[in-house]
């Protein structure tokens, strides 16, 4: 017997309607005796498409010539569902409901987590492999309001460790994990900008002001920076996170108002500035021969992404409900460091660290490191007593300080 | 750059460089700039041109005021070798800082010293032949100073 998934709101959009007949479209997982069938045409359809005529009460007397469609009809508070094949025989079907929007969030039922993060909104920026993820899993967790920046496509060289699959290929970022969110929650309000927040900084400022968490899952500091002056003018918390060297290990950040900033980490002892994972030519600068940018791209596993997204999505769930009965309280006591670092393996920069299976008391692989950093009180970002880095020691009397003769070429 | 940055810079260059010798250009617009002379140790004088688009969240683009040539008398092309964007609208764009390791602790007085360096690096080139990306390194190893 073929099942039928009617989406609850749809059907109840289209009975309390003024119509009484209307056409939609069936989608069948052939084969697979599956059929989703919906009052409107879904964006970016799957299965085998066929008509789907909804009706209430009776069934109309014309009947349509095609080859194969399915019927639904409600009468007396019942939903029954048909299939018809080309010689006009009818077999009924078994009806099951996508939960309406008040039932989305009951446990029991196991659609979403919780119902207390629906009205929070979290910004975005940079859909790779950390963001993608991100994103699906704090929509799975009930996130109700995304803002995602990305200005990349879906390219081949990114699916080994993306969420999106070989069929969102040339796709937007953005659009592509808008239809993956959407996918867990039909409810989530999703706005979309497909640009380089690097030239676009009053937008992100804007749309840092809105949001109740940003997540920043860039490539560069460029981005990190810039996002940090927005996060100390608009009292908002982030959180960075970023793997190493072919994801060897990678680091977490949390800016809280108040509390040390990205400029303030990058000073510290904690923080290991050069070791930036590189995934892509613009990460490179121009005069990288295409040689050398191939030998410096060091892709890791998507397995190695993994940890740290996690510890990413549970950070933002302890911010997102603090105070709350999220089912997640306890944490709020633990996850209170503001940096954390993890290695996947003993290689380079953690080469020193001690083997999992004798570590003693010594750091060592797959295990999460917090640390407190502290506030930089010269920050050229949060404090309002920078200091600046004027090269001492660079020049070193290399260069002759006499200034003789120079007058500005202002022409240009 | 907000205000009190720019007040921090000009304090910064204020004692280290004379008044005639740089000019911020442009402020509050896209095209801000600094316009910074330069003379080097063999007495050639160039004109920095340090863009502040996006100063100090990341690298400033820094420019000569005029074309650099390579030995054979060509406007500098980009080039590892030597160290440089290359050239165009009659400007060659240095390099003195990758992308990776720029804080927005650096000075444009720092910027300023590096490009100083990078001039001096250049001269030694046209002079020798030397690769400029190999001046560099001998001259972050000697100040004790890494990569930047
Ligand atoms: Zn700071």
């Amino acid at each position: 017997m073929k099942c039928i998934y009617i989406d609850k709101d749809e059907a109840l959009t289209f009975l309390y309607s003024e119509d009484n007949h209307i056409e939609g479209q069936s989608y069948e997982w052939e084969g697979e005796d599956v059929v989703h069938v919906h009052t409107i045409a879904q964006p970016h359809a799957f299965g085998h498409v066929t008509s789907a005529y909804w009706h209430k009460s009776v069934l109309p007397t014309a009947i349509p010539s095609q080859e194969q469609y399915h019927i639904v009809v409600f009468s007396d508070n019942e939903a029954k569902a048909y299939y018809v094949n080309s010689k006009f025989q009818s077999e009924e079907c078994k009806v099951k409901f996508i939960p309406s929007k008040d039932e989305m969030f009951s446990r029991a039922k196991g659609i979403l987590e919780v119902d207390i993060l629906s009205d929070k909104r979290v910004m975005i920026i940079g859909l790779g492999s950390f963001g993608s993820q991100i994103a699906i899993e704090l929509a799975k967790a009930g996130v109700g309001e995304f803002s995602l920046f990305d200005f990349d496509r879906v390219e081949l060289h990114n699916l080994a460790r993306h969420t999106c699959t070989i069929k969102d290929l040339g796709r937007l970022k953005t659009n592509a994990i808008k239809d993956a969110i959407i996918g867990k929650n039909k409810l989530a309000r999703v706005d979309l900008f497909p640009i380089n927040i690097n030239e676009h900084h009053t937008l992100m400022d804007k749309e840092v002001a809105k949001a109740d968490l940003v997540i920043c899952a860039t490539d560069n500091n460029q981005s990190r920076f810039a996002l940090t002056k927005c996060l100390l003018k608009n009292n908002k918390v982030a959180i960075f996170g970023r793997a190493v060297t072919r994801a060897e290990g990678g680091d977490v950040f949390r800016h809280r108002p108040g509390g040390p900033c990205y400029n303030c980490l990058v000073g510290s002892q904690a923080y290991a500035m050069a070791a930036e994972e590189i995934t892509n030519r613009s990460q490179l600068p121009a005069y990288v021969s295409e040689e050398e940018a191939n030998a410096m791209i060091q892709v890791g596993l998507s397995s190695d992404i993994e940890p740290i997204c996690n510890l990413i999505v549970k950070l933002a769930l302890v911010e997102l409900s603090k105070g709350q009965n999220s089912g997640i309280e306890s944490l709020e006591n633990e996850l209170e460091y503001d940096y954390y670092i993890w290695a996947n393996r003993r290689e380079r920069r953690h080469v020193g660290w001690a083997p999992f299976n004798n570590a003693k008391n010594m750091p060592t692989i797959l295990k999460w490191y917090g640390a407190r950093i502290a506030k930089d009180e010269h920050c050229p970002s949060c404090s309002s007593n920078t200091v600046l880095d004027l090269g001492e020691g660079l020049n070193d009397g290399v260069l002759s300080e006499n200034f003789e003769g120079i007058e500005l070429d202002t022409e240009e | 750059m907000d205000n009190a940055r720019l007040e921090l810079e000009k304090a910064v260059l204020a004692t280290k460089l004379p008044p005639n010798m740089y000019m911020f250009r442009d402020m509050g617009t896209s095209n801000a700039h600094l316009l910074i002379g330069a003379r080097t140790n063999a007495k050639n004088v160039y004109t920095l041109k340090i863009m502040l688009k996006d100063f100090p969240s990341s690298a400033p683009v820094v420019y000569t005021t005029k074309p650099l040539k390579d030995r054979n008398g060509n406007d500098l092309e980009v080039s590892h070798e030597l160290h440089n964007y290359g050239t165009s609208d009659g400007k060659t764009r240095i390099c003195h800082c990758p992308d990776s390791s720029w804080t927005p602790r650096v000075s444009l007085y720092r910027v300023y010293i590096k490009c100083r360096l990078w001039l001096e690096c250049y001269e030694i080139y046209l002079r020798t032949g030397q690769s400029i990306d190999t001046l560099i390194n001998e001259i972050n190893r000697q100040g004790g100073n890494p990569t930047r």
